[in-house]
C-alpha cells in the first residue's frame, strides 16, 4: 500500500490560514491503515485546527468528512457539492488522491496533509517500511523476492556493490545488504542459477512520468493501441 | 597501448599513485606528486568525486595529468551520471586519449557533502564496463554506430576482504564477463587475508593491483576500540604500532608501513602492481616509496 506521513501541523495550520472556513477530507484506504490520514486522523487534524485558531480568537468553521478512496471518482464525486459550504479544503489522502481530488468541477483550493513516502507494507502496528518503486519491471522473479531496486538503495541490478561490511549495506549499517541477502535467498534455494547472467541496463524508458496502464480488457474503450 | 596495460602485460609490478582533485581550481597540491615522483609511478588514480564529496571533475583532472607529462588512471563512478553522460564522458576521455578507466559503482550520495542530490545508478559497474567495451567495439548502448571507436584499458574494483564473499564472487565473475582488463583491490593491511584471497580467486588471467594505503590516525583510533567499519581489516599488529601516535606521525608511520606491505606484495608476488592512496599529499608517496624500496 501507499505509506505516507502527516506534515508538522504548523505547515498545514499557515497553509490554510487565509480560509476561514476549510473542509478536512479523509481517505479510507492505504492511509487509514498506515494511521496518516483515515477517519481518526481527520477528527484529530480537524480538533487541533479549531483549538489553534480558537486561540488566535478567530472565527472559523472546520468541517470533517471521510471517504472510502480519493484515488477513486466514484466515492469523491459527491464532494463538488459538499465543498459548496467551504473556502478550503485539506486532504488527507496521498499525493494521488489530493490531485484527483482538486481535479473535480467547482472544487475549492486543495491542500496537502501529508507527505507521501512509499509503497510499502505495514510490518507491525506503526512500523512501515518500503518494498517498491514502481519500476514498470518487476525483477522479483529473478532475484528471490526481494527487490534491487529499492532494498538497494543504489538500484544496483548485477550483484553488490564494494560497501556492504559483514552483509550490512554501506548506506545504513542496520540494514542488511539487499545483494547479500538475495544471494543466500537463492543460494538457499538452490537457484543461483537465476543471477548468473548479467541483467542489461533498465528501461527508464518506461517509467517516463506521468505513467498510464490501461487494462488488456479495456483497450479498445480508451482506443489505445493492443 | 596505456603504460600501466604494458607494464600489466609485461609483469613489470605497475605502481599507481592516488592524487586528490581539490575542492577548487587550484592545482598545486593536485599536481605536485607529478614532478617528485614521475619516474617512479606507472600511472597517477584519479578519484571521481571520491565519498561523494564534490571535487574538481575526475576527467578534467585526468587531463591536467596528461599535459603535465604523466599517465592518468581515471576512476569513474555511476553515481553521478546516466548513460548518456557515462558515454559521452567516455567518448571525451577516448578523444583526449585517456585509455586507462576505473569503473566503480561509487559512494552513496548521503554518505558525501552533497546529501540531498540525487544518487544517479542508471548503469551499475558491470553495466559501465559493458558499455565502454561496446564504445571499443564502435556502437553506444543504444545500438548506434560511432564515427571513430575509443580505446580503453577497463579496470574494476574487487575486494579480498568480502564478507560473505560468494556474491562478491559473483560480480566478479561478471565483471570478468563483461570485459574487465585488471581489477583493483579495497586497501590491504593483512596480507594473509590477500594470501587467502588469492587462493580463492584461483589463477587468473586477469591481472589485478593490491591498494596499500595510509591509514588516517581517526581510522586507527576506531580500530583500537574494535570500531573499525570499512571493507578491510587493521590486523593488531598495525593497530598497536600507529595508535596513540599524534596524527601526523601516525601519517609518516603508515607510510612506512604501507612501502613495507607494497615490497612484500612485490616480493611474494601477491599481486601484479599497487595501487597506493598516500592522501594524494607527495611528501606520503615519497615515504611509502622510499620504504618500499622503490
Ligand atoms: S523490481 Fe522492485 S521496484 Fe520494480 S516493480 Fe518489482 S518490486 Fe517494484
Ligand atoms: S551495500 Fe548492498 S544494498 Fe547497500 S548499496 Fe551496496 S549493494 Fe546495495
Amino acid at each position: 500500500m501507499i505509506i505516507a506521513e502527516r506534515k508538522p501541523f504548523a505547515e498545514i495550520k499557515d497553509a490554510v490560514a487565509p480560509y476561514e472556513k476549510v473542509l478536512v477530507v479523509g481517505c479510507g484506504t492505504c492511509v487509514a491503515v498506515c494511521l496518516a490520514g483515515g477517519e481518526k486522523e481527520v477528527g484529530l487534524l480537524a480538533s487541533q485546527l479549531k483549538l489553534a485558531r480558537g486561540q488566535n480568537g478567530k472565527a472559523s468553521q472546520i468541517g470533517e468528512i471521510t471517504v472510502e478512496r480519493q484515488c477513486d471518482l466514484e466515492f469523491i464525486r459527491p464532494l463538488s457539492e459538499t465543498v459548496a459550504a467551504y473556502d478550503a479544503v485539506i486532504s488527507t489522502a496521498c499525493g494521488a488522491g489530493v490531485q484527483f481530488l482538486a481535479a473535480l468541477p467547482e472544487m475549492k483550493p486543495v491542500f496537502p496533509a501529508l507527505n507521501t513516502t512509499f509503497i510499502g507494507v505495514n510490518e507491525e502496528a506503526g512500523f512501515y517500511t518500503e518494498r517498491c518503486r514502481a519500476c514498470h519491471q518487476c525483477y522479483l522473479g529473478l532475484t528471490g523476492g526481494i527487490c534491487p531496486r529499492t532494498m538497494c538503495p543504489k538500484g544496483l541490478l548485477n550483484g553488490p556493490c564494494g560497501g556492504n561490511i559483514r552483509g550490512k549495506c554501506e548506506v545504513n549499517p542496520d540494514r542488511a545488504c539487499a545483494w547479500c541477502e538475495i544471494y543466500a535467498k537463492l543460494e538457499g534455494e538452490g537457484r543461483l542459477g537465476l543471477i548468473e547472467a548479467i541483467l542489461p541496463l533498465h528501461a527508464h524508458g518506461r517509467s517516463t512520468t506521468p505513467g498510464t496502464v490501461i487494462h488488456p480488457a479495456y483497450k479498445r474503450r480508451y482506443g489505445a493501441h493492443e | 597501448m596505456s603504460k600501466l596495460k604494458e607494464a600489466l602485460a609485461g609483469g613489470k609490478f605497475p605502481i599507481v599513485m592516488e592524487i586528490n582533485p581539490p575542492k577548487g581550481v587550484d592545482l598545486k597540491g593536485m599536481l605536485a606528486p607529478l614532478q617528485g615522483l614521475n619516474g617512479q609511478v606507472t600511472a597517477f588514480g584519479i578519484p571521481d568525486n571520491e565519498h561523494a564529496k564534490m571535487k574538481l571533475s575526475a576527467l578534467a583532472a585526468a587531463r591536467l595529468v596528461q599535459e603535465a607529462g604523466a599517465e592518468p588512471l581515471l576512476l569513474m563512478t555511476c553515481r553521478d551520471r546516466n548513460r548518456l553522460a557515462l558515454e559521452s564522458d567516455l567518448l571525451g576521455a577516448g578523444a583526449l586519449g585517456l585509455e586507462n578507466i576505473l569503473a566503480l559503482s561509487g559512494d552513496f550520495v548521503s554518505l558525501g557533502d552533497h546529501p540531498d542530490a540525487k544518487p544517479v545508478y542508471d548503469a551499475d559497474s558491470v553495466q559501465l564496463l559493458q558499455i565502454a567495451r561496446g564504445l571499443m567495439a564502435g556502437h553506444d548502448s543504444a545500438g548506434l554506430p560511432l564515427k571513430g571507436s575509443p580505446q580503453f584499458c577497463l579496470g574494476a574494483v574487487l575486494i579480498p576482504e568480502a564478507d560473505p564473499m560468494a556474491p562478491q564472487l559473483l560480480k566478479i565473475k561478471k565483471k570478468l564477463e563483461a570485459g574487465v582488463d585488471f581489477f583493483i583491490s579495497a586497501p590491504i593491511f593483512d596480507l594473509e587475508k590477500l594470501r587467502q584471497f588469492k587462493k580463492l580467486l584461483g589463477p587468473q588471467e586477469v591481472k589485478f593491483l593490491a591498494c596499500v594505503k595510509v591509514p588516517k590516525a581517526e581510522e586507527v583510533e576506531q580500530a583500537a576500540q574494535g570500531q573499525h567499519r570499512k571493507v578491510y581489516s587493521l590486523p593488531p599488529e598495525v593497530v598497536q604500532e600507529l595508535a596513540g601516535n599524534d596524527p601526523e606521525e601516525v601519517l609518516l608511520k603508515g607510510a612506512a608501513l604501507a612501502g613495507r606491505l607494497l615490497r612484500q606484495i612485490r616480493e611474494e608476488k601477491l599481486a601484479d602492481g599497487v595501487y597506493v592512496k598516500a592522501k594524494g599529499k607527495v611528501e606520503l608517496m615519497a615515504k611509502v616509496l622510499e620504504a618500499a624500496g622503490a
